[in-house]
């Protein structure tokens, strides 16, 4: 924008270098179209001023360069926490007769987060050319993708967990790991020790929780991020449904535990069984979502073979028994009390959507 | 709107929007727009979701969505082979948020895989096969491994396993684990429906259970047509992953049907290997499985085939199914009618594969036997079902080996038919002797008579349970005929042990009382009277021959006796002139004392029992006519028997019969002979015969009577005269023609009258032509020229 449309003015373009090929984020739903950066990675580019007006000069206060990660809360507009500012001068005050390009770099960049837009908060690094004038700047932003790379977990238990309602339902179920990665298979099985309701269905819930805010303030939300059905019909005593959910097909983010003390986002599997008078019985379970580095994924699997078969390693093992449901049972009376030796846990189901814990466990052996 | 109007208003609902979802699928496959195809086959899949459908309309829905299917199948298929395959494609389709059209997706996709690298099969079918799991509810349960098991049809790896090579894509042995893992999931879902619901609704559901029974089946005939399947896989693998599903299932509807499954599609061999373990699962059947019919079948699956295939002999098949039918019949309360019918399936197969082991049969019987001591059966009503099975199975060696003699060799035949009513033993008492009659079988001893008679007894004599009130006289006369012919059968080669047996029924006979000797001892006399004429041609090897042809005739005297005191006369008179016949023409010492006997018994039955005029007038004729053809008698004896026949003749009571029986006795003193052979032709005696005729037709009344005898007196005159009778002259035989000739115009046109006319026309006409035809030679009838015809 120009004054009175008088003096000159510039553009500011932004080219980010390519240094080892970094893939461009393809989020066709989003206009733009940002580059990935990993932590520690340098950022460097050039920036372009074009002047508008090819006979005048421009003056400015000297031109500088950003590199910022910041947390926006939504509720609190205007209020930016910056975690990451680094500034790079490009030139100092003068006079700018042609256009001109100037290289920068910021070297070895520590990025502690990962990108991240959520319904409350949003997390985003971006890079800011300032073009300093007496009037108004010059201001051009561009955003970057930071994506937090995990190193393989050194602990992934299976989570394995007997769970019920008195004299009503009985299950065990298992999923193999309590950590995934986000193109992960969620593999496991639900045995049912038993049945004395009439089951309609029974489904596996992605639930996305974000935490925002501290103390009294503290706000939760929770989003379903996928329902997948695992079972039709009703089960008898005995029966063992098996459990494969992919991962990849869903928008998720890695698990991000308190950052920068502003908020968290942490992912519960939702295991949902619905009786024939619509009544829902249900059990949530934490896990760990974690980003896997891309190298690693690529060559690892044939894309023209199938993954995670029952028969395979990594496959669901439908028609096995449990383990041994005597082994690990917990003294009755004892609520939601985990087995730290093997996972196996014991705990109560809740039933109805919003009700609390209605019955107490179930010593198996009374079965 | 009614149940039926609802379900089809559902269906047709349903399949509209499969067609509709369908269409677009193929639309999108054409334009090579996959992922939207999915998106479409993953809507028409989501109708299978349904829960409102009778099974007979979901059976249509799945064939309708099937078969869209397929052209999915195709144009994957089509891109796979030209080396199009698409990223990941088993895993994006499993982002189907609904199991029901995600597994059908799989399985579609999975065979596209399948088919498309080999090398994928085996870890695919048993991920496919475990992954539907996830579908419990039993309907569409059913229906999706039911889709498996199509869609896999072509591709199960059908090899043999050999531990020592691998081969990644699947032996025979991943098929077998594929199919009863099958089985066993669409056998519990197939089970689960009885236990589902309202009770009240039982009937329904088994109705459904029995319409969806085909495709648990199914599983069955799959692994029936996997041909790396050896006996030793089939003993060790298949049948006892089979047989542990059907027993744990505890559910008789799912058990009955599965068991006969087996039977039916595996082969016989394997059956004959591994009988001992199929049978001993039919011990731990739910008590209300027919188990019965289950055995049977196999029994007779197995029957047949060890008949057609001798090298199945290597197996003790009798001996196996004796010991497990007795395991079963022990451990299960078997009602007595099914242990009897068990029974009857081994007698079948004992007949059938072991015909010259008669051991097999009787041990059966002997069971049967046994059972009945041990639960203390005396008697069986035919009303009973025991009693009709036990009668089939007791037909069962009388039509296989259609020889009366191997029935008898059966130790333990006669002592089962004791345990019938009197209904069911003279059932099998006609059997018998039907089958008897029929194959021509000869009984050639005493003790063999000694037993058929016994077993046949209800048609010989009264039994003490037999029920009070009338037979049907017609069936009576019916059986007792049978058996009546049945006593030609009962004959030996050698005549004087033919004769004991002739005793010997003889005794069982005349217990049979009054309306059964009628029947029974006339064949019996006859067989007599045949042997004595084998004796008679014996007469040069046997010296004792006419003492023992004088012993028959006795025995025949006394057995015809025996049916005079039953009151009877005409047949005894026939018997006893039959039997001078008889002797007439056997020369034996005293033998015309005998004839005279047998001719004077016949003459005192007409005398003193034939009462009637009938009766006489066919009764004079026989004595007549026999006494023509007796020529043993020496004049002293003859003379006073041709007198009082003709006598016996002339006192008829009515005058038509006088007239006839007078003009046959004419015979008596023509063509009769004398002890040396020569005939009478007492010329003068006979025209005494025939004028006394003419005189007794005179005093006849009615004209057209007077006519017909008078034609018929023609006729003996012509006879006479052909036959050189010089007392018969043109004058009396003009004298005769011309009275017929003038009464005969005088009669009214009748029916009678016509046939009256005709007759005497005939004879003239046979006059004229013999006199025209006469040559100089033929003087007779040239002396016939004066005739006024």
């Amino acid at each position: 924008m120009t004054f009175f449309g008088l003096g000159q003015t510039a553009e500011l373009e932004i080219i980010l270098d390519r240094p080892d090929g970094k893939k461009k984020l393809d989020e066709s739903s989003k206009k733009d179209q940002s580059l990935i950066y990993y932590d520690g990675e340098t950022v460097s580019g050039r920036v372009n001023v074009i002047l508008k007006k090819s006979s005048s000069r421009l003056e400015h206060q000297g031109i500088k360069v950003e590199f910022i990660g910041q947390i926006e809360m939504y509720y609190d507009r205007g209020n930016h926490h910056e975690f990451t500012s680094l500034v790079k001068e490009l030139a100092r005050p003068g006079e700018m007769l042609q256009n001109t390009s100037y290289n920068f770099e910021f070297l070895n960049v520590e990025k502690p987060y990962e990108t991240y837009t959520g319904s409350n908060v949003r997390l985003r690094y971006f890079l800011r050319v300032t073009v300093i004038r007496r009037i108004y700047d010059i201001v051009k932003e561009m955003d970057i993708i930071v994506h937090t790379l995990s190193s393989y977990p050194d602990m992934n238990n299976s989570i394995k967990m007997e769970v019920g309602i008195e004299d009503c339902l009985h299950i065990e179920f298992e999923y193999n790991k309590c950590k995934y990665h986000l193109k992960d298979v969620i593999v496991g099985k639900i045995y049912f020790l038993l049945v004395r309701i009439k089951i309609k269905h029974m489904e596996i819930a992605i639930i996305k929780r974000e935490t925002t805010g501290s103390g009294p303030n503290t706000f939760n939300e929770n989003e379903t991020i996928a329902k997948y059905e695992i079972m039709d019909g009703a089960p008898v005593r005995g029966e063992s449904i098996p459990i494969r959910v992919f991962l990849a097909g869903y928008d998720l983010t890695p698990t991000m535990r308190d950052v920068n003390k502003r908020f968290s986002v942490r992912y519960f599997l939702n295991l949902v069984l619905m009786d024939e008078e619509d009544r829902r019985y249900f059990k949530q379970q934490e896990i760990t979502l974690w980003r896997k580095g891309e190298k690693h994924l690529k060559g690892m699997q044939n894309r023209n073979e199938p993954s995670h078969l029952v028969s395979g390693k990594d496959g669901p093992k439908g028609s096995e028994a449990p383990r041994t449901t005597t082994q690990s049972v917990q003294p009755s009376g004892s609520l939601d009390n985990t087995d730290s030796e093997n996972d196996h846990n014991h705990s109560p189901m809740n039933e109805g959507d919003d009700e609390q814990i209605r019955s107490s466990i179930e010593d198996s052996t009374s079965e | 709107m009614t149940q039926m109007e609802d379900q089809e208003k559902q269906l047709e609902f349903a399949l509209a929007s499969v067609q509709k979802q369908g269409v677009h699928m193929k639309m999108c496959l054409d334009k090579n727009k996959l992922m939207e195809a999915l998106k479409h086959a993953s809507a028409m899949l989501a109708e299978l979701r349904t829960s409102l459908l009778s099974p007979k309309s979901y059976y249509e829905l799945f064939m309708k969505v099937t078969n869209e299917l397929c052209y999915l199948d195709f144009y994957l298929v089509e891109e796979f082979e030209r080396g199009r395959k698409v990223d990941d494609l088993y895993q994006i389709i499993q982002y189907a948020g609904n199991i029901v059209p995600r597994l059908y997706l799989l399985i579609t996709v999975g065979l596209v895989y399948i088919k498309t690298n080999t090398n994928l099969k085996r870890d695919l079918l048993k991920d496919l096969v475990e992954m539907c799991r996830g579908v419990q509810h039993p309907l569409r349960g059913l229906f999706l491994r039911h889709y498996l098991l199509q869609c896999s049809k072509n591709v199960l790896p059908d090899i043999p396993d050999n531990e020592e090579t691998e081969h990644p894509e699947g032996t025979v042995r991943d098929s077998i684990d594929f199919i009863l893992m099958n089985f066993a999931e669409m056998n519990k879902l197939w089970v689960r429906m009885q236990h589902q619901g309202h009770s009240r609704e039982k009937e329904r559901r088994e109705k459904e259970r029995e319409e969806l029974k085909i495709l648990v089946g199914t599983n069955l005939v799959r692994l029936s047509h996997l041909d790396s399947i050896t006996l030793d896989k089939y003993r060790k693998v298949v049948l006892p992953g089979i047989l542990e599903q059907i027993v744990s299932c505890r559910d008789a509807i799912a058990q009955e049907y599965l068991m006969e499954c087996i039977i039916q599609v595996f082969p016989d061999e394997f059956h004959l290997y591994t009988l001992n373990v199929f049978l001993k699962s039919c011990c731990e059947l739910q008590p209300s499985v027919n188990v019965k019919t289950i055995v049977i079948l196999m029994i007779n699956r197995l029957t047949i085939f060890t008949f057609h295939n001798s090298n199945a002999s290597e197996v003790k098949l009798f001996e196996v199914l004796t010991e497990q039918i007795a395991n079963i019949i022990q451990s299960r309360d078997l009602p007595l009618e099914d242990t009897v019918s068990l029974q009857a399936a081994m007698v079948g197969l004992a007949l059938k594969c072991y015909p010259d082991n008669l051991d097999y049969v009787d041990k059966s019987l002997q069971t049967i036997s046994d059972t009945f001591a041990k639960r203390k059966i005396e008697k069986i009503s035919h009303k009973n079902p025991v009693s009709r099975e036990l009668m089939a199975l007791m037909k069962l060696p009388i039509d296989n080996y259609n020889d009366l003699l191997l029935v008898m060799k059966l130790k333990h035949f006669p002592e089962i038919i004791e345990y019938f009513d009197y209904t069911g033993r003279k059932t099998i008492a006609i059997y018998l002797l039907q089958n008897a009659v029929q194959c021509r079988t000869m009984i050639p001893s005493v003790e063999q008579t000694e037993i058929v008679l016994t077993m046949v007894s209800p048609l010989v004599k009264d039994q003490p349970d037999q029920p009070v009130g009338e037979e049907d006289p017609e069936d009576f006369a019916e059986e007792q005929s049978l058996l009546g012919r049945f006593v030609h059968h009962m004959k030996a080669d050698e005549p004087d042990l033919q004769f004991k047996i002739l005793m010997a029924e003889r005794e069982h006979f005349s217990l049979g009382g009054n309306k059964r000797i009628c029947y029974t001892l006339p064949p019996l006399v006859f067989q007599a009277y045949q042997l004595a004429l084998i004796y008679s041609g014996k007469r040069k090897e046997d010296e004792l021959w006419e003492k023992k042809c004088r012993k028959i005739f006795q025995f025949c005297h006394q057995t015809i006796l025996e049916l005079t005191k039953a009151e009877l006369a005409e047949l005894p008179l026939r018997l006893f002139l039959q039997g001078a016949l008889t002797i007439s023409q056997i020369n034996f010492k005293n033998y015309e004392t005998v004839a005279y006997e047998f001719y004077s018994q016949a003459f005192t039955l007409y005398e003193e029992e034939i009462s009637e005029s009938k009766c006489q007038l066919a009764a004079i004729i026989l004595l007549i006519g026999t006494f023509e053809k007796i020529n043993c008698f020496d004049e002293e004896n003859a003379e006073p028997v041709r007198t009082q026949c003709a006598l016996a003749a002339s006192k008829l009571l009515k005058k038509p019969d006088q007239c006839r029986a007078v003009a046959i006795s004419s015979h008596l003193f023509w063509s009769a002979q004398n002890n040396v052979g020569q005939p009478l032709q007492d010329g003068k005696r006979v025209m005494d015969c025939l004028k006394k005729c003419v005189r007794i037709t005179k005093q006849c009344m009615e004209v057209s009577v007077q006519v017909q005898l008078f034609v018929e007196l023609l006729n003996y005159y012509v006879y006479f005269y052909e036959r050189g009778n010089n007392n018969v002259s043109v004058d009396i035989l003009n004298q005769l023609i011309g009275q017929i000739k003038k009464e005969i115009t005088g009669l009214t046109a009748n029916e009678e009258t016509e046939q009256i006319t005709k007759h005497f026309e005939n004879t003239i006409a046979y006059l004229q032509n013999r006199i025209e035809s006469a040559d100089t030679e033929d003087s007779v009838f040239k002396a016939l020229e004066g005739l006024t015809l």
